[in-house]
């Protein structure tokens, strides 16, 4: 090939009106996405400022209000989250469907955990428009349309034996008008990402880690819409055939794979962690405090010596219960989590049949928002719970003198250790 | 320079199927350099096929086509460079101006386009000046017709590949295209057209093949320093149309 052939085809394919139109569009649409992203990211961090903000201010006041461990362990808020990562504004992934932020306290926790609502569950259901989504299912399509064509309609409109004929190389020919439409839809559909990269604050290497996963992504779709395209085939059949293959790739594989790998993997329902901690916890008020304090100690030996309950209400078997509670859903919720794990799991293996589930689910990997990111944010919590136990306990089994100084001891979440990917 | 005599263009036994259906057959004759050959026949006889043969576009069932001695399905790429083809219903971009068309097939054939080559082609041709830079969309048939021969004068090339030269030219344009084609022979360039136009294939070649039912059923060859006389050709098939 030699080196006029690029600037030939690069001056034929600027003077080709569809052609940029759909450049264009390619470019609209990854930018609204990539907008789309960054301001529902933006809400989020603005969100995440103010809670905290409040949660501060809030845990101050109640806490100076109190005259004992014990209210102070109840009255008490605590602001968990996970904060986006500077790479989820091209991927919000499961943000939408599972929580990322909590506010919770020293009573029990699973319940705290699953009785969460989602923001939306609307937009839950159906997704958000955000870039992931555009270069997994949309830039396909605009791949097929921008390429099936490069050689039926050349033939559709009878140029093709004439180009052929001409061209020094009919095949580098047509390598080179594919590989440059290739990139010219591939940069008009990164570019906005590169931008929101920016303006996101990003660093380089999520941004070009990124990028390559859509560049694959596009080579697999461009090669096999060159190829199909290279068919004698009317350039209207050739897209119906596309379209046939983006269909199965794109919708038929992960919905069947969805159904099929819920249906091997069942999880009990949220709504059962939360009513059977709730009537373990209600039922302790009826039962003798001993039971409730013997299945404590059982955990907790350290406070054997001091577990015994002399008054009719004390703190100490109060946050007992609450601990009991929790321990009573140990198994269901160990089950939920490893079926998520386990679903999660088998996804990513059904995803490799799915191109573009497969680049969606790499998107949320490298942003921090897919289900796995998220349930390590759920065992940070978890992991914060223990510690507040582990502040509290001491000064509850010990009647320890209340101290409003200790607020300033007290566990705070360390959201950027959760933060990370 | 073209070695006069040297057989450019060779058709030996030639048979193409096309579609499971035979398109032609047991085709053997060849054209020599500087010579104008005009494979004449009616709609079906396998004209334009055997152009798309000769230009490496199909396979061939049995039998060889040969240009300047390579195969042509063996080499397509060498075959092309040293052919230019015109084919019957010219269709080039039409959101380019003619000049822009040319400038883009020169620079695809790897000719680096000179302006006052262009504008002579587009003079030999016909081409009037004051459409040369408008957009080929609004350009008649006839139009298209002559800046795809412009195209093939500009390329140079030994071989000219000519489907159905003339369609679309009104007759003044195909009086002038044979005098071109005849100019371009004496040049020392090689012709092979397909035609169904009788008359015009007397007036320009120096041998004419008729194909019918996808053989070649006879040839005729100029006299010394004449042309082929119409009516015998005519005759040959009872005078009837081709």
């Amino acid at each position: 090939m030699s080196g006029s052939a690029l600037p030939r085809e690069f001056w034929l394919v600027l003077r080709d009106r569809a052609f940029v139109a759909w450049l264009l569009a390619t470019l609209l649409l990854a930018g609204f996405a990539v907008w789309s992203g960054s301001r529902e990211v933006g809400q989020q961090l603005e969100l995440v400022h103010e809670l905290t903000r409040a949660d501060d201010e809030d845990r101050r006041t109640t806490f100076g209000q109190q005259s004992d461990w014990g209210s102070a362990a109840y009255y008490t808020f605590h602001f968990t989250h996970e904060p986006p990562s500077e790479l989820a504004f091209a991927a919000l992934g499961q943000r939408d469907s599972m929580p990322w932020k909590h506010r919770v306290r020293m009573l029990a926790l699973e319940g705290q955990i699953y009785e969460s609502d989602l923001s939306n569950p609307a937009i839950a259901l159906l997704g958000r428009f955000d870039f992931a989504f555009f270069a997994a299912l949309l830039l396909p399509v605009i791949l097929i349309a921008g390429l099936i064509d490069l050689r039926a309609g050349e033939r559709d409109a009878g140029r093709l034996e004439l180009l052929e004929a001409t061209a020094a190389s009919a095949a580098a020919l047509w390598r080179l008008r594919g590989g440059l439409r290739l990139l010219l839809i591939c940069l008009a559909a990164l570019l906005p990402l590169w931008i929101g990269g920016i303006v996101n604050g990003a660093g380089a290497l999520p941004v070009l880690l990124a990028s390559g996963v859509v560049l694959l992504h596009a080579a697999f779709w461009g090669l096999l819409a060159m190829t199909v395209g290279s068919r004698q085939q009317p350039a209207v059949v050739l897209l119906i055939g596309m379209i046939a293959a983006w269909l199965v790739f794109a919708l038929v594989v992960p919905s069947t794979a969805r159904v099929a790998i819920d249906r091997m993997v069942e999880l009990p329902a949220l709504a059962d962690i939360a009513l059977t901690q709730r009537e373990t916890v209600n039922d302790a008020w009826d039962l003798p405090k001993e039971a409730t304090m013997t299945r404590f100690v059982e955990r907790y030996p350290e406070w054997e010596h001091s577990a015994e309950i002399s008054r009719p209400f004390e703190w100490k078997w109060y946050y007992a219960f609450q601990q009991v509670g929790d321990q009573s859903v140990e198994e269901i919720s160990e089950a939920l989590r490893q079926g998520r794990r386990k679903r999660d799991r088998y996804a990513g293996w059904a995803a490799l049949l799915s191109p573009p589930a497969l680049v969606e689910r790499t998107l949320q990997r490298l942003a921090g928002t897919d289900a796995v990111s998220l349930l390590e944010y759920e065992e940070k919590v978890r992991d914060f719970h223990r510690q507040l136990r582990e502040f509290h306990y001491p000064r509850l089994f010990e009647d320890a003198s209340f101290d409003p100084a200790g607020i300033d001891q007290l566990p705070r979440f360390d959201a950027s250790a959760a933060n990370a990917p | 320079m073209s070695d006069p005599g040297a057989q450019r263009l060779e058709a030996d036994n030639l048979c193409v199927n096309r579609g499971g259906k035979s398109v032609l057959e047991d085709l053997s004759f060849s054209v020599a350099s500087r010579e104008v050959y005009a494979l004449l026949g009616g709609n079906g006889a396998g004209k334009s096929t055997t152009l798309l043969v000769f230009l490496g576009f199909l396979p061939v069932a049995r039998g060889e086509a040969r240009v300047s001695g390579k195969t042509a399905s063996a080499h397509p790429n060498e075959v092309r460079r040293c052919a230019a083809y015109l084919p019957e219903s010219v269709s080039l971009y039409p959101h380019l101006t003619a000049r822009e068309n040319l400038d883009y097939f020169l620079k695809l054939a790897g000719i680096a386009p000179q302006a006052t080559a262009v504008e002579s082609a587009l003079d030999r041709v016909g081409l009037q000046s004051s459409v040369r830079d408008m957009r080929m969309g609004s350009f008649s048939k006839g139009m298209r017709q002559k800046v795809a021969i412009a195209l093939a004068l500009l390329r140079d090339t030994e071989i000219l590949l000519l489907d159905e030269p003339t369609s679309g030219l009104d007759p003044r344009g195909i009086d002038e295209f044979h005098g071109l084609i005849r100019g371009l022979s004496d040049a020392g360039k090689t012709v092979l057209m397909v035609t169904h136009d009788v008359y015009g294939a007397c007036q320009v070649a120096d041998r004419i093949g008729l194909l019918r039912d996808r053989k070649l059923v006879a040839e005729f060859e100029a006299p010394s320093g004449g042309r082929i006389d119409t009516e015998t050709v005519h005759r040959a098939f009872g005078g009837g149309s081709l």
